[in-house]
């Protein structure tokens, strides 16, 4: 009898430790997955970002207005504690260049510039918040670093693979440099010149309408910005329009996708005043 | 017979428990905060740097209740990645999980040996910009009045 119910308490213990060994491989196999869409690590993403800014601000120069960039960080780093992704490897980061043309770029990891210009193309913080969140899904989603050719990836891999030191040689360096340099062009080019795919553009401004929810803020203004620069003919020809996909597109999608919310009008207007006041 | 059944079972649990508990995490944030409660602008307890390991207690929704060198407190789940101790790692799979490749990628590929090469490379590069906006702070404080002023809500 005892054999007996020592035998069975084998077998259960079997059973459990079997059974955490196939959870666990169910978990692996989901994350490598996982892994698989995202090749680099967030430390390279930000590496990778560091020079896609670096690059922009190259092209365009940043605007020295320390009270106006500190109050486009309060409100950008707002939105990002909001997202999916609050926390990256080097942080969210929000600066303003001085260029009057209308648009904003997301780098990998997590720096925002936006112009000038979009700051004046929006009415009120609802809409600068929109704005900002339409770029911070875009660096929840990794769709920068997304723009890199997978044959550079799988150079980096084998250059990287069996190399246990984290010291290159002259020549792996000169290698992995070659590669990092294709990988920057990859992003710039994507994120300035050519703009993101449909989707990735129909993603970020759904995930946007989320985090401005989820922040307090009316999701209602990205569709406003979007409907008030169609209106004034300012949805084709340069800055974002160039990368971006048709607003009408974007304005219909956004109304299907709309949360319900009650928006508090006097809260709204203390953020309308504030804004103004940034502005002065 | 009776003894040698015994220590089976005790070794059977014994292994079995191994891959439930020792679960440890490692930083992948450059600076991140240990807080007081699970929650942004909860008091900062200890600074966390990339790398430093964290031993997990428990999880609260998206953050982790860790010990860090002695200072308990949370962490946000973005912060880190978990790095399990399983069975399959004693019975020598060589198959890495995510947080395996990730801590197994640290410093690798691009890294600020590879950036210094290509600033070099590149010098018209802005740089120095970059490392200008990424000095600048917003105080928490401050951050958490606006929010609050604003009629928004905290995370």
């Amino acid at each position: 009898m005892n054999r007996t119910l020592f035998l069975g308490l084998i077998l259960v213990s079997f059973a459990l430790g079997c059974s955490q060994v196939n959870m666990g491989s169910i978990g692996q196999m989901a994350q490598e997955t996982f892994s698989a869409a995202r090749p680099l690590s967030d430390e390279e993403e930000y590496y990778v970002g560091r020079a896609v800014a670096a690059r922009i601000l190259s092209t365009y120069p940043l605007l020295e207005n320390r009270r106006l960039t500190e109050y486009v960080n309060f409100v950008g780093k707002t939105v990002a504690l909001h997202s999916d992704r609050p926390v990256t490897y080097g942080g969210y980061h929000f600066a303003i260049l001085n260029s009057n043309e209308i648009n904003a770029f997301s780098c990998p990891g997590g720096t925002i510039f936006i112009t000038k210009g979009m700051i004046h193309a929006v009415r009120n913080e609802d809409e600068l918040a929109a704005v900002l969140t339409h770029e911070v899904a875009h660096i929840n989603h990794r769709d920068g670093v997304s723009a890199i050719q997978k044959a550079r990836l799988t150079q980096v891999a084998t250059l990287i693979g069996s190399q246990a030191a984290q010291r290159y040689t002259p020549a792996q360096l000169s290698q992995l440099v070659g590669v990092f340099e294709g990988s920057v062009d990859d992003v710039f080019k994507t994120i300035v010149v050519n703009g993101y795919g449909r989707s990735q553009e129909y993603h970020a401004d759904e995930s946007a309408l989320s985090f401005l929810w989820r922040a307090g803020y009316n999701p209602s203004a990205l569709k406003d910005f979007l409907e008030r620069l169609l209106s004034q003919g300012q949805s084709s020809g340069g800055g974002i329009m160039k990368t971006h996909p048709a607003t009408a597109d974007r304005i219909e999608r956004i109304k299907r996708e709309m949360p319900s919310v009650n928006v508090d009008a006097f809260a709204f207007q203390i953020r309308a005043r504030r804004f103004q006041e940034a502005l002065r | 017979m009776k003894t040698r059944l015994l220590s089976i079972i005790s070794l059977l649990i014994a292994v079995s428990s191994v891959s439930l508990g020792a679960e440890t995490a490692t930083v992948i944030t450059k600076e991140n905060a240990i807080r007081e409660s699970c929650r942004f602008f909860s008091p900062v307890r200890a600074t966390v740097h990339y790398g430093d390991a964290l031993e997990i207690v428990s999880q609260e929704g998206d953050w982790f209740r860790v010990d860090f060198r002695g200072v308990q407190g949370c962490i946000h789940k973005s912060a880190i990645e978990k790095k399990s101790f399983s069975l399959s790692n004693l019975v020598g799979s060589n198959k890495q999980s995510t947080s395996g490749q990730e801590v197994a990628l640290a410093g690798k590929g691009f890294n600020p040996q590879v950036e210094s090469a290509y600033r070099s490379q590149n010098p018209q590069l802005n740089f120095r910009e970059v490392n200008a906006l990424e000095n600048y702070r917003v105080p928490e404080s401050k951050l958490r009045e606006f929010i609050k002023i604003g009629g928004l809500n905290l995370p």
